[in-house]
């Protein structure tokens, strides 16, 4: 299992994160293309930036602790999904902090 | 200086810009924004010392491309800053691709 635990952890983050979806109606789930469409240029940034570090040894990972499938640059799958997984769970928070401040300026707290 | 420290101040610096001179989302002036920032920030210190934990790394940095300063936990500090950049790109993306449904 160990292998798995990067991977776990980024699992973890999108259980945790799913209720925001319907609790704290963030629908950003619901609004797939405006998420693909905001989220995938960024990863892919990201991951251009994470393959120069790579390979300029700013860091490296631990072969235990990771699968060991690695994409073009060097990249861990690992490395990726934190790219779409991390982003998704920063939409969710803002979209359910947006409904939660919503209810509180209109005093509706128990909506 | 370390080349992570400064490749993660450039990238602030051009998220920061990029939403003052270009995407004009009007993100930084909203609460929403900022609170969403530090409830992240702290799943960030939760998630990210999970793995840079010097104890048993997932992810191992090269000492001579950081600071060195490696707080709280043993996150180094410009994996704050990197985080800032990915989820304030994202954001703001989003909220130009809201506003431009909206109009």
């Amino acid at each position: 299992m160990d292998a798995w635990q990067y991977l776990l952890v980024l699992a973890c983050c999108v259980l945790i994160t799913l209720p925001l979806e319907f609790v704290l109606r963030a629908r950003v789930y619901r609004r797939w293309r405006t998420l693909l469409a905001a989220v995938l240029p960024v990863a892919a940034a990201f991951a251009l930036w994470d393959a120069v570090a790579i390979a300029r040894g700013h860091w490296w990972y631990s072969p235990r602790y990771t699968t060991g499938a690695l994409l073009p640059g060097a990249l861990p799958v690992e490395e990726v999904a934190f790219f779409l997984v991390v982003p998704l769970c920063g939409l969710l928070t803002y979209e359910a902090v947006g409904t939660a401040l919503g209810r509180l300026r209109r005093g509706d707290a128990d909506a | 200086m370390p080349e992570y420290t400064i490749a993660t101040g450039l990238a602030c610096l051009g998220v920061v810009l990029a939403e003052l001179l270009w995407a004009r989302t009007g993100l930084f002036r909203t609460a929403q924004y900022w609170a969403s920032l530090a409830i992240v920030f702290g799943f960030q210190v939760l998630v990210d010392g999970w793995l840079t934990k010097l104890a048993d790394p997932i992810v191992f940095y090269a000492p001579e491309r950081i600071l060195g300063v490696r707080f709280p936990l043993d996150i180094p500090v410009e994996d704050f800053g990197f985080g800032f950049v990915l989820v304030t790109a994202v954001l703001i993306r989003w909220e130009r691709a809201k506003k431009r449904q909206t109009s």
